[in-house]
């Protein structure tokens, strides 16, 4: 594919506007760390949640989705989707105690939780393991589809144009700090959309419109037996087990980044930069809404009209799959392209921005300054940010270079952290969960993804999947291998929880008064003279966003499919749960919000 | 404060104006049209939004 003089005049532009942008924000980010990694603690919750889904939609997202689809229908998608019953408990149980936790980074509430030296420890570890390697591998994973993008689309090596980019983003991102992110983020996922619906509309004309797309996969559902427009996998036959992890695992179980159990990572870092709880509440819930309502639909039908469009696809490895999605720019009229173009260096960019704004804030908040350097200025602080920004990004580009592939980058972080879910959400809501049950998860998890990496066919292996097989399940590694490593953690970290004392009482109280988080804390709220509650409105908000979510997802895609009386019929009701969400959210506990 | 909001503003607005333009430069078809207007009207919009967003 050549671009026109048009195209590069749009690309140009794009860059312009983005770095202008962020580099507007940098005077603002240099007063203090808490602007730099917070913005102050000032975001609306439209600007925290877009950011949110600006971060978490990168440029090998529509590739996955893109392979997903033509691999296993639209019901494939159900290997992310299943993440919104986790996004729906972080927006009920968890925003709200986020910010009013007050810390700066996610790793800090270690400082708040526990105490002793296993607490220190920990705050170390989690400060260099999220800092270093898994932020590594998630910006060698980001960068690795970037150039498999270019390389596919000008079959060049890409190599010029990847450093441009990351050299201008990790330019303005270092000077900008959260505020120049969350900024350009805005704009990012506004272009990163743009293209994304462009680009489904020029490939479904392409395609003959939605009556051809939908009679092929009729046409092929009679030869295969397989219904790739099925939102739902088709019951009858035996379950796939990577479908049943997926719904009832992994979304409480895995840490996986923009989908972690109680809120982490870069979802943490915009709640606690939110201008108060309700914002952070109301943020997440749009970052809901936006992740799983309206950004999945353009790259579907871009996936659909690709298998009319060339049908050998049906067949294809899965890497040819994914490759139809940067196939189909090449219908893209002159002009049009560049900004296609532009929309897939925004969701890079986005995603990195983002990546090494959160990595400095580890390495500065959890390991610089309480092991380093205690008492400095805050200039010295935020100088020591910008410098540490600049070495994750030169370490991240690094990494992608010796990262195999896409799906080894996020396999590896999946399976590394598999079991560690639990107690990070509980570590809220019962007293007895110490650093000692966070240490022992951490260590279980990691042992026994080894154990599984080096033995694949152990014995243990091998008698899990015989029994799931007898017991109706189509069997997978992957599936194998969360289930026990999900187990494994699970007795391991409630053993040692067991086996070792409690936190000191001291600290577990100003923790409860602090956040006033509910739940299991029996012996502190005696301490503390006055429980707090968990009632049941986070319950039934639960399942109302759930439903919500779910409705709006299904009526966008009636409506994508000129369904129109079913469509109108979804979003009715997902209004209807929207209006009995917001009573439900307004009946949390406020009381002594920030 | 609103110069806070005003860059983000500025940004969406300098996306509509050269989408309005290639709408009607390179647009083969009438679903490329409409896809591509309604896009300049909905940057146009949020810029709107975010120029007059409270601080």
């Amino acid at each position: 594919m050549k671009l026109t003089p048009a195209d590069w005049i749009f690309i140009a532009w794009y860059f312009v506007l983005s770095i202008g942008i962020g580099l507007y924000y940098s005077k603002k980010a240099g007063k203090s760390i808490s602007e730099y990694f917070l913005s102050g603690r000032s975001l609306p919750w439209w600007l925290l949640g877009t950011s949110m889904v600006a971060t978490t939609f990168s440029s090998d997202t529509p590739l996955a989705v893109t392979g997903i689809v033509i691999k296993d229908g639209v019901s494939g998608n159900w290997f992310w989707w299943n993440f919104m019953l986790g996004g729906a408990l972080t927006i009920l149980f968890f925003a709200h105690l986020w910010r009013r936790a007050g810390v700066m980074t996610e790793v800090e509430f270690i400082d708040i939780r526990y105490s002793g030296k296993p607490a220190r420890f920990l705050r170390g570890f989690k400060a260099l393991y999220l800092g270093v390697p898994v932020s590594c591998i998630t910006f060698g994973w980001v960068t690795l589809a970037m150039v498999k993008i270019i390389q596919i689309a000008f079959r060049t090596s890409g190599l010029t144009a990847m450093t441009v980019c990351l050299g201008l983003t990790i330019f303005y991102t270092t000077l900008s700090g959260l505020w120049g992110v969350v900024a350009t983020d805005m704009l990012l996922f506004g272009v990163a959309m743009l293209g994304s619906i462009v680009l489904s509309v020029v490939s479904v004309e392409k395609a003959g419109g939605i009556g051809a797309i939908v009679a092929h996969m009729k046409t092929l559902l009679a030869q295969s037996g397989h219904d790739y427009l099925s939102v739902f996998p088709s019951l009858g036959q035996a379950i796939p087990l990577a479908f049943f992890v997926a719904l009832f695992v992994q979304w409480w179980a895995v840490y996986y980044p923009g989908a972690e159990p109680g809120g982490g990572g870069w979802i943490a870092q915009r709640m606690l930069a939110a201008r108060d709880s309700k914002h952070a509440v109301k943020g997440t819930l749009w970052f809901n809404i936006a992740h799983y309502v309206i950004r999945p639909w353009p790259w579907i039908l871009t996936a659909l009209a690709a298998m009319v469009v060339f049908p050998e696809l049906v067949t294809a490895p899965v890497g040819t799959m994914e490759a139809a999605y940067p196939r189909m720019i090449g219908f893209l009229p002159a002009g049009i392209t560049g900004i296609v173009i532009a929309s897939l260096f925004a969701a890079f960019m986005s995603t990195i921005e983002s990546i090494v704004n959160l990595a400095g804030s580890y390495l500065l908040n959890d390991f610089y300054r309480p092991f380093i350097r205690k008492d400095a200025s805050e200039k010295h602080y935020v100088l020591v940010s910008r410098l540490l920004v600049i070495l994750v990004a030169l370490l991240g580009a690094g990494f992608s270079y010796v990262l195999g592939s896409v799906r080894m980058g996020w396999q590896l972080i999946m399976e590394l952290s598999g079991g560690i879910g639990l107690v990070l959400l509980l570590r809220w809501y019962w007293w007895r969960v110490s650093a000692w049950s966070e240490i022992a998860a951490l260590s279980s998890s990691g042992a026994m993804a080894v154990y599984l990496q080096r033995f694949p066919d152990s014995p243990l292996v091998k008698a899990l999947a015989a029994w799931l097989e007898k017991a109706g399940f189509k069997v997978d590694t992957w599936g194998v291998d969360i289930i026990l490593i999900v187990a494994f953690t699970t007795v391991v970290w409630l053993t040692v929880t067991f086996l070792t004392a409690p936190d000191d009482k001291g600290k577990l109280l100003s923790f409860y008064q602090k956040v006033r988080p509910g739940g299991f804390w029996g012996p502190i709220a005696r301490l503390n003279g006055r429980r707090y509650k968990l009632n049941a409105y986070p319950f039934l908000g639960w399942a109302l966003a759930l439903f919500m979510i779910l409705c709006f997802l299904l009526g966008v895609g009636k409506l994508v499919f000129m369904n129109w009386a079913q469509g109108a019929g979804y979003i009715g009701a997902g209004a209807v749960a929207a209006f009995l969400l917001s009573k439900a959210i307004n009946k949390i506990d406020w009381e002594g919000q920030p | 404060m609103k110069k806070d909001y005003l860059p983000m503003a500025l940004g969406f607005w300098g996306v509509a104006i050269p989408l309005i333009v290639f709408g009607f430069l390179f647009c083969r078809t009438t679903a490329e049209g409409v896809t591509v207007f309604l896009a300049a009207a909905v940057f146009m919009l949020v810029g709107y939004f975010i120029y007059r967003a409270k601080h």
